[in-house]
C-alpha cells in the first residue's frame, strides 16, 4: 500500500486501525507527533503509519477488537442515578443499569417511557440534568468525541437523505466514521445484501417503503463496525418476514460480541434476542432480568404478558 | 456528495440553476431597454446579485428539512465535527454561487451581453461572488434558526431576500433609496461588479466595496454559524 508515494508497512497499518482515536493519540504524544483535534481517524492512522514502528503500538493492537472489548472486564454501559428532565417532565427518573459488555440488552417500556430519552443521553444528543452515564469507559459529558468514534445508533425515525441512494447513504456515513474506502465498499455489499436492499440500492432513497428506509437507518448505524450499538425501535414498519430477516441480521451482531441496547415495541422481538431486558416505565427502571427469569417471576408465558402486567396500568389509562 | 444532494433536489435544481436561467431571458427581454434607461450591461450585475441572493431560501430550506428528518442529529452522532460539517455547507454554496455566475454570463452572452472588461472581468467576477455568497449562507443559517419548518423557512428567507433584491440589484433606486441600500450587502456587490465588467477595477472604490463584502459576509456567516449552532440544530 502506498501513500503520496511512500510505501506503508501493511501490518502496522491494520494494527492501528484496530485502535480508537484515543489510543492513537496516545501513541502520537509518547512518539511527540502533533495531531490536530479535528483530525479524523483515518487520518491519524496515515500519519502514523508513515512515523511509527511495530514496537510503538501496544500489544491490543494486534488483538481482534471484538477480544478486547471482552477481556477488560468493564461494563459496556454504566447508568448511575441518571435524570433528565424537560421543564416540569421527569423523562428519566434516578436510572441505575449496567450493561455488560458483549450483551444484547432490551428496553421495553409503553410509549413516553423514557426508551428514546435514555438512549439520547447515551449517545450524547442530549446531555443529563443529574447523574453519570459512562460508554465504554467515557462519561459522556466529557469525552463525546470518543465516544462518537465507537458508537453506532440507529434513530426511531429514518434518518436517510432521500435524494441519495442507500449506498450512497450508507458510504457517506461510513466514510464520515473514517471507514477505509475498500472495507467500507466490502462492508456496504454485504450489509445490503444480507437485508435484501441490494436490488434497489442504486435507487434513490426517497422511493423507498417504509420497511426498506427502515433497513437502510440501521445499515447505516451499523457500518462503521461500532463496538456499541443503540438500535432505537430499528423494525417498525417491516413487514414480518423483513423483520425476521432483521432480527437475524442483529443476532449476527451478537455473535460479533458487539454491545447492542435495543428498544421495542414487538415484545416477541426482545424475548428471541435479548440476553436481558428492562423494562421502564415514567422514566424508571421498574423490572429487570433475562426473559426466562421474568416468566418465571410473574407466573406468565411470555415477556409479552409480563410486559402488560407490570405496565397494564398505563395501557388501562389509554395512554 | 454534499452538491449530488442539492443538485438531485428537482427545487434546489430550479431555484440554483434554472431559476437564474430563467431569470437573466426573462429580465434580458424585460429591462434592458433604452426606453427605460437601462441596457443589457446594466442590467447583468443586479441579475448575478439576484441569483446568489436566493441561496438564502435554499439553505434555509436545506438544513430545516435536515433537521425536520432527524439527518442533522444523526450527522452530530458521527465523530465530524461541527465546524467540518459547516465547512462543507459552505463550501458546496460557494461553488453554486460560481455556477450561478457562470450560468447568468453564458446566457446574458448568448443574448448580447459584452463587458467592457472582457473575460478577465468574468474571472474576477467570480471569487467576489464566492465571497458575497458567504453572507447568503449566513442569512440562510439565521433563517433556518427561527423556522420551525421548511415550509416556514422559504417564507421567512424572504424577509432577507426581498430588502436585498429591492434596494440592491438591476431595480433602479433614487438618491434617497440608496441611503437604505447602503446598508444591504448586496448593493456593494452589484457596485463592484458594475465597475469590473466597465474594466474599471483598479478604481479604490472596488476595493473598498470588495473590503465591505468581505467583511460583512464574514461577519453574517460568523453569527449565523453560531445561533444555528446554539439554538437551530435540535
Amino acid at each position: 500500500m502506498t501513500w503520496r508515494g511512500i510505501r506503508l508497512s501493511s501490518d502496522i497499518r491494520s494494527a492501528l486501525e484496530q485502535l480508537d482515536r484515543r489510543e492513537l493519540r496516545e501513541i502520537a504524544k509518547q512518539r511527540k507527533i502533533s495531531i490536530p483535534r479535528s483530525w479524523s481517524k483515518t487520518l491519524i492512522v496515515e500519519l502514523l503509519a508513515l512515523n511509527v514502528s511495530r514496537q510503538d503500538i501496544p500489544t491490543l493492537g494486534t488483538k481482534p477488537r471484538e477480544t478486547r472489548i471482552k477481556s477488560n472486564g468493564v461494563p459496556a454501559i454504566i447508568m448511575k442515578d441518571l435524570v433528565k428532565r424537560f421543564e416540569d417532565v421527569t423523562a428519566v427518573d434516578d436510572l441505575n443499569l449496567e450493561i455488560e459488555q458483549g450483551e444484547l440488552f432490551s428496553l421495553l417500556g409503553p410509549n413516553g417511557a423514557g426508551k428514546t430519552t435514555t438512549i439520547n443521553i447515551l449517545s450524547g444528543i442530549l446531555e443529563p440534568t443529574e447523574g453519570t452515564a459512562i460508554v465504554a469507559g467515557f462519561d459522556v459529558t466529557k469525552n463525546l468525541e470518543e465516544i462518537r468514534e465507537i458508537i453506532g445508533v440507529c434513530p426511531q425515525e429514518a434518518a436517510v437523505f432521500k435524494f441519495l441512494n442507500a449506498r450512497e447513504n450508507i458510504e457517506l456515513f461510513g466514510s464520515l466514521h473514517g471507514v477505509p474506502g475498500k472495507e467500507l465498499e466490502e462492508r456496504t455489499n454485504t450489509f445490503l445484501e444480507l437485508l435484501g436492499l441490494a436490488e434497489a440500492s442504486r435507487r434513490m432513497a426517497k422511493g423507498y417503503s417504509g420497511g426498506m428506509l427502515r433497513k437502510l437507518n440501521l445499515m447505516i448505524a451499523l457500518i462503521s463496525d461500532p463496538q456499541i450499538a443503540f438500535l432505537d425501535e430499528p423494525t417498525v414498519g417491516m413487514d414480518p418476514r423483513a423483520r425476521r430477516k432483521t432480527w437475524e441480521f442483529i443476532g449476527s451482531l451478537k455473535d460479533q460480541n458487539k454491545t447492542i441496547i435495543l428498544t421495542t415495541h414487538y415484545i416477541e422481538e426482545a424475548e428471541a434476542l435479548s440476553d436481558r431486558v428492562g423494562i421502564i416505565d415514567y422514566g424508571r427502571l421498574i423490572e429487570l432480568g433475562t426473559p426466562q427469569e421474568l416468566v418465571e417471576k410473574y407466573e406468565t408465558k411470555n415477556l409479552e404478558q409480563v410486559f402488560l402486567k407490570i405496565t397494564g396500568r398505563r395501557i388501562l389509562e389509554g395512554i | 456528495m454534499e452538491l449530488k444532494k442539492l443538485i438531485r433536489q428537482p427545487a434546489n435544481l430550479f431555484l440554483n440553476l434554472l431559476f437564474p436561467a430563467v431569470l437573466t431571458i426573462v429580465f434580458v427581454f424585460a429591462f434592458a431597454d433604452p426606453e427605460l434607461g437601462m441596457s443589457i450591461n446594466s442590467v447583468v450585475p443586479g441579475l448575478i446579485v439576484y441569483a446568489v441572493i436566493f441561496v438564502i431560501m435554499t439553505i434555509a430550506q436545506s438544513f430545516s428539512t435536515e433537521r425536520q428528518e432527524g439527518l442533522l442529529k444523526r450527522l452530530r452522532i458521527t465523530p465530524m465535527t461541527s465546524s467540518e460539517f459547516m465547512g462543507s455547507q459552505i463550501i458546496t454554496h460557494m461553488l453554486i454561487a460560481v455556477l450561478q455566475v457562470i450560468v447568468v454570463f453564458t446566457l446574458a452572452f448568448l443574448l448580447g451581453f459584452r463587458p467592457d472588461s472582457g473575460i478577465q472581468g468574468i474571472f474576477l467576477a467570480l471569487p467576489v461572488t464566492a465571497i458575497f455568497s458567504l453572507s447568503s449562507v449566513g442569512l440562510g443559517l439565521i433563517t433556518a434558526t427561527v423556522s420551525k419548518t421548511p415550509e416556514a423557512a422559504t417564507g421567512i428567507s424572504f424577509v432577507f431576500i426581498l430588502p436585498q433584491m429591492f434596494f440592491g440589484t438591476f431595480i433602479p433606486i433614487t438618491s434617497t433609496t440608496e441611503q437604505i441600500a447602503r446598508f444591504m450587502p448586496s448593493y456593494y456587490l452589484l457596485d463592484a461588479l458594475k465597475m469590473i465588467f466597465e474594466g474599471d477595477w483598479m478604481n479604490p472604490n472596488t476595493f473598498l466595496d470588495l473590503g465591505v463584502i468581505s467583511m460583512v459576509s464574514t461577519a453574517i456567516v460568523v453569527i449565523g454559524i453560531v445561533l444555528f449552532d446554539k439554538y437551530g440544530s435540535e
